[in-house]
């Protein structure tokens, strides 16, 4: 607590003259690094969506020669045609960059380094430092998996969760030898990251906070990163260590994985003893929190942004609190859904299946609780709201076929079918797509001081919205009729080739939604330059960002951190004229010495705050943690 | 393999001999056209509704009422959503795979899916209609407040209990579903087993012969002419002396490394001399990794682990061969088959073994799915409840055929690797099919003074299966 405060003093008091490099490049501004995480975030999310759009080519049309994959691809385009193994590393980096590199990097790590102090009221995170260097280490992580992209023998192809023995061994497939290799560094640096992020967002959040500002008083999104973060912190390091299993395996002649194999033109392997389903435990005890690191960040912004545009104040604090507690939780006891069918003791397939339907049951709630937020609200359509109801909606359609999968009887049809592919798609990836949407809308005056241009935000929403919808539902019909996923070509099978109009269309739709992130990005961009100067709070929000100045500043507040009062989601409340009532403006009629404006506002976090604890719940919380 | 070849300077080489067919002026670039023009004529748009607002701010009168257009385009959303999905299930829901399950168990996995849809459809409709009318009846009104409602206990257990309910109801008939269908105790005594082997890319199908016994199998007597690498006799004693041969071979190899390097190093300073590199870039590509292999010792390096290797497979060869129950001959009469074959009504297992990676061997027709893992055994237990003919009856298409795909990605000929599967009405018919199968190992010839009966006793044309190894 009090080396927080001293640094605080420090960034307040030097307001030193800062060099190019100290400012836009190697900065330290928890601001800054929050915008350099975007702008790669958005670099690769082009990349990401560009290889989904070229193997979407191949999948509607793949008799069609388009020279276009020539000129970008080379080799792996000869002919205009792309090549099998050139396919699956599409498919692979693709899953890669969106899961990894755009939704975690790109969202956690934009918004909780923008969010945390600026909402909590602190000069910078716990550890400017170390922030750095996270974004140094995904910078590079990045770079490493562009360089993979262009190695000889292709980059990894195993699909994003590189299961072994495909992934393991040279010989099982090009992409397998150094752009796997590349891959694994890439994710290796990736983790140290987000390790890096993650300490730091948790100190942050628990250390931290200005005066008045109690943990109940955090506004969701706050609550959503901090999850968020000990679900990371928890589980990448199991990520690690599977990985570098991995790497042993492939290269100091363990068995980690392997076990009983003949290779084609090598002949049977020395490994024995190793089990390949040790790999997908460990994978997954990552993998499925990771589908939570994506979306919490979403909805907490969703939870924001929605409270604020709708008028109201948020349904069910607490609920939507303990719901996201609730799924944390149990996220991690649940990574067994996506192994029913490895040959896993059916027995063991029943726990996860009971584990796993029961987390339906938190996200269900915060399902209802959105939308009696904005029953009788007075909606203000702005572009984040929107895409914040966009979100709602894919994360109801995507979660309910998640009941589907989680139950190890419907997944012994399902899995690995494109059913699964629509699944995910809508509940992880348009979901926290169009949360990052909302949160990039939403806080962009914040970011840039100007604002975005809205027109362009409602055709780019509504062009998304639709387009995601008729590129993802009718997969869930091919999965039903037993397509397999990860197929370069349907035409082989006789059988599916009722589905090729349904390629087609979903191809198009495709070509359509990547034109409109045309215009985001036209948005984007120019609005960097060119867009409307921001007034201090345009949205008329309650929470603490919006009383920093426009102008960026060291150390976000010129003055003293303003105390807090009250909770972030008064909005429309009756006794008041205006329709919210910032958490920083002092409330005239309370005697409660902390509230009161009589007493005058401590020099900021140097006394030990005075917390109200209003409910059994947090002072509960308080004991077991011993949080402050 | 040192040096990471750029992909882009691939092309250097590659682009200079294009498929004789390809035109670079194809549909495509009207395509890629067409594609820029869309996003123009959005933007275009765009701009223009947006010099709407400006003339708005100017003039101070309202050319487009964002509000209204949103709320309006939410109740479309509704419209064409319901319009959507009614002709999306009506036109794509007849294709897919559902209440008419091949087999005994996929009915209890249907019914299973029809409750689960029944339920998840409710809900997907109630709150995605509320979704979007409130978002239609809520809009923003100039001087109205919204409701202050900050929670309601009872509502909020009402909607944690509710759903708590239905998932309990789905949960358990789906534990009691799933346990029916995998667990191996539960699997009746006389269930015919049939093994089926994958490997990159393919399957093959193993019946046990007249003994009804499988012989044993091990990873380390694969071959080339023993693909699924059974314990037979002779099979073995020839991959032993091939390992032999291959062991001096290498012997030999590294015997003359340090002569072998210098050649590669005088081809390769010949090459880059007479500026060949570029006019022979395959050759010099090749010769560049020779010569570097050797240079750096991997050459030797490579030569020393292949020649463990094969040692130590040899080794774990003859341990195997001390085990006189593992070489029992069961193996000798079974049949190694390209297609399943199954009786109707008969209760299958399916016994899996991966040669090399990860493959799923996915029965959509019969709802069967399981993964083949290397080094580990799997199973799935079926009874197939209809035929062939009668599935092409029933779907009115009498080229189809029921197949087993492989859904675990496994590498680049994942999407082609599949087998057929027939299911006939009478144990006759597959008998028949059986006996046209060849065995592992022909049957001694039996010298019997009466006519032959030929179309019995399957004819052995070789010494082992002609099975096709690709
Ligand atoms: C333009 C939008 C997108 C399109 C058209 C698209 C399309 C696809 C398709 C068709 C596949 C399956 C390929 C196959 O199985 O052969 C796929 C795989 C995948 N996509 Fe997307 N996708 C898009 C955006 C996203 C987003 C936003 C995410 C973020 C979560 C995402 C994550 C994944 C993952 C994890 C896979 C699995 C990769 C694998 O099988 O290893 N995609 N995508
Ligand atoms: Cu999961
Ligand atoms: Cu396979």
């Amino acid at each position: 607590m009090s080396t927080a405060a001293l640094h605080a003093e420090h960034d307040a008091h030097h307001h030193h003259k800062e060099s190019f490099i100290s400012k836009y490049v190697f900065s330290m501004d928890h601001k800054m690094i929050s915008k350099q995480f975007l702008i790669t975030g958005i670099i690769m999310g082009i990349l990401g969506m560009g290889m989904s759009l070229l193997f979407r080519l191949q999948l509607a049309w793949p008799d069609e020669q388009f020279s276009i994959l020539e000129v970008l691809l080379g080799k792996w385009g000869a002919g205009g045609k792309l090549d099998p193994n050139f396919y699956m590393g599409l498919v692979t980096i693709h899953g890669t960059i969106m899961v990894f590199y755009v939704l975690t990097a790109g969202l956690s790590g934009t918004f909780s380094n923008l969010l945390i102090p600026l909402q909590l009221g602190a000069r910078d995170m716990a550890s400017p430092f170390l922030n750095m260097l996270s974004y140094w280490f995904f910078l590079t992580s990045s770079v490493v998996l562009c360089i993979s992209m262009m190695v000889e023998t292709g980059p990894a192809s195993a699909g994003w969760t590189v299961y072994p023995p495909l992934s393991a061994l040279e010989k099982a497939m090009p992409g397998s030898g150094l752009g796997m290799t590349l891959w694994l560094v890439a994710i290796a640096l990736f983790i140290i990251s987000s390790l890096l992020g993650g300490i730091n967002y948790i100190s942050t959040v628990l250390n931290m906070r200005t005066k008045g500002m109690s943990m109940n008083r955090m506004p969701l999104t706050i609550w959503a990163f901090f999850f968020t973060a000990v679900l990371g912190l928890l589980s990448f390091p199991v990520l690690l260590g599977a990985a570098l299993f991995l790497i042993f395996d492939r290269s100091a002649g363990t068995s980690f994985y392997l076990s009983d194999i003949y290779l084609d033109g090598v002949g049977a392997l020395e490994n024995i003893g190793g089990s390949p389903v040790l790999y997908q435990h460990l994978f997954w005890f990552l993998g499925h929190p990771e589908v939570y690191i994506i979306l919490m960040p979403a909805l907490g912004i969703t939870s924001e942004v929605i409270s604020t545009n709708a008028r109201k104040p948020i349904f069910g604090y607490s609920a939507m609190v303990i719901s996201l507690m609730g799924i944390s939780f149990l996220s991690f006891i649940v990574w067994g859904h996506h192994m029913f069918i490895t040959g896993m003791n059916p027995f063991l397939g029943s726990v996860f299946m009971i584990l796993t339907l029961i987390i339906a049951v938190p996200s269900a709630v915060k399902v209802f609780n959105y939308l009696t937020t904005l029953w009788k609200g007075n909606l203000r359509f702005t572009p984040a709201m929107l895409f914040s109801i966009g979100l709602v909606s894919f994360f109801i359609s995507g979660g309910l076929t998640g009941i589907y999968l989680g139950n190890a009887a419907l997944d012994i049809q399902l899995h690995d079918s494109y059913f699964v592919v629509a699944h995910f798609h809508l509940v992880m990836g348009s979901s926290a797509i169009f949360g990052m949407f909302a949160g990039i809308y939403h806080w962009y005056p914040k970011m840039f001081g100007r604002m975005m241009n809205n027109t362009l935000g409602y055709f780019h929403f509504w062009i998304t919205f639709i387009t995601a919808y008729l590129v993802f539902f009718p997969m869930h019909f091919m999965g039903l009729a037993g397509v397999p996923r990860r197929y370069y070509q349907f035409t082989l099978v006789k059988e599916f080739d009722v589905w090729m109009d349904v390629n087609k269309l979903i191809t198009v739709a495709a070509i359509i939604a990547g034109a409109a992130q045309v215009l985001f990005i036209y948005n984007f961009f120019y609005s960097i330059f060119r867009g409307k100067k921001a007034e201090q709070n345009p949205w008329q929000s309650n929470t603490l960002e919006w009383s920093t100045p426009v102008e960026h500043i060291h150390g976000n507040w010129p003055g003293e951190i303003p105390t807090v009062y009250r909770g972030p989601y008064e909005y429309s409340r009756p006794d008041r004229e205006e329709d919210f009532y910032p958490q920083y403006i002092p409330d005239e009629t309370s005697t409660d010495p902390l509230k009161s404006t009589k007493a005058a506002p401590a020099p900021d976090t140097k006394e030990p705050e005075v917390e109200p604890v209003n409910s059994v719940f947090f002072s509960a919380l308080k004991r077991v943690f011993g949080w402050s | 393999m040192l040096l990471p070849f750029v992909a882009m300077a691939q092309t250097a080489t590659d682009v200079v001999q294009p498929p004789k067919e390809f035109n670079p002026a194809g549909w495509d670039w009207a395509f890629i056209a067409a594609c820029a023009l869309t996003v123009l004529i959005i933007l275009v748009i765009a701009r223009a509704f947006d010099i709407g607002s400006l003339t708005e701010k100017v003039t101070g009168k309202k050319v487009i009422g964002w509000t209204k257009v949103n709320a309006w385009l939410a109740i479309i959303i509704i419209i064409a959503g319901a319009a959507g999905i009614t002709y999306e299930m009506i036109y794509h829901g007849k294709l897919i795979l559902l209440n008419d399950s091949a087999s005994e168990h996929g009915k209890t996995i249907d019914s299973m899916f029809n409750w689960t849809f029944g339920f998840t459809f409710l809900v997907f409709c109630i709150t995605e209609i509320l979704l979007f009318w409130f978002m239609f009846r809520y809009r923003y009104r100039e001087g109205e407040k919204a409701l202050y409602y900050l929670h309601n206990n009872k509502l909020e257990v009402f909607w944690t209990i509710v759903p708590a309910i239905v998932l309990t109801f789905l949960v358990l008939r789906g534990f009691n579903t799933w346990s029916r269908i995998t667990d191996p105790s539960k699997v009746s005594k006389d269930a015919t087993q049939i093994e089926v082997y994958a490997y990159q890319f393919g399957w093959k199908a193993r019946f046990a012969g007249d003994d009804n016994k499988f012989g044993e199998s091990n990873f380390t007597f694969i071959s080339g002419t023993n693909p699924l690498g059974l314990a037979v006799g002779a099979e073995v004693d020839s991959l032993m002396a091939e390992l032999k041969r291959d062991i001096s071979k290498i012997d030999i190899l590294l015997a003359s490394a340090a002569d072998s390097s210098r050649v590669w190093q005088t081809a390769l300073r010949d090459l880059e001399a007479k500026q060949n590199t570029t006019a022979y870039p395959e050759v010099y590509k090749d010769v560049l990794t020779k010569a570097t292999d050797a240079r750096t010792g991997a050459y030797v390096r490579n030569l020393n682990k292949d020649k463990k290797r094969k040692q130590t497979n040899l080794w774990r060869i003859a341990e195997y061969k001390k085990n006189k129950d593992f070489f029992n001959n069961a193996a000798n009469d079974d049949k190694i088959t390209t297609e399943i074959v199954l009786v109707k009504g008969k209760e299958y297992v399916f016994k899996f073994r991966a040669r090399d990676v990860i493959h799923s061997a996915y029965m959509p027709e019969f709802r069967a799915q399981m993964n083949v893992v290397p080094g580990m055994a799997t199973q799935f237990a079926f009874t197939p409840i209809k035929t062939t003919a009668e599935a092409r009856k029933d779907k009115n298409n009498k080229d189809f055929d029921f197949h087993l795909y492989c859904n675990k990605i496994c590498g680049a000929a994942h999407y082609n690797m599949k087998i057929k599967i027939t299911v006939v009405a009478t144990e006759q018919e597959y008998k028949e099919w059986l006996a046209t199968q060849t065995t592992v190992v022909a049957p001694p010839v039996v010298e019997t003074p009466e006519a032959p009966k030929t179309d019995s006793v399957a004819p052995a044309t070789d010494k082992t299966v002609a099975v096709i190894h690709n």
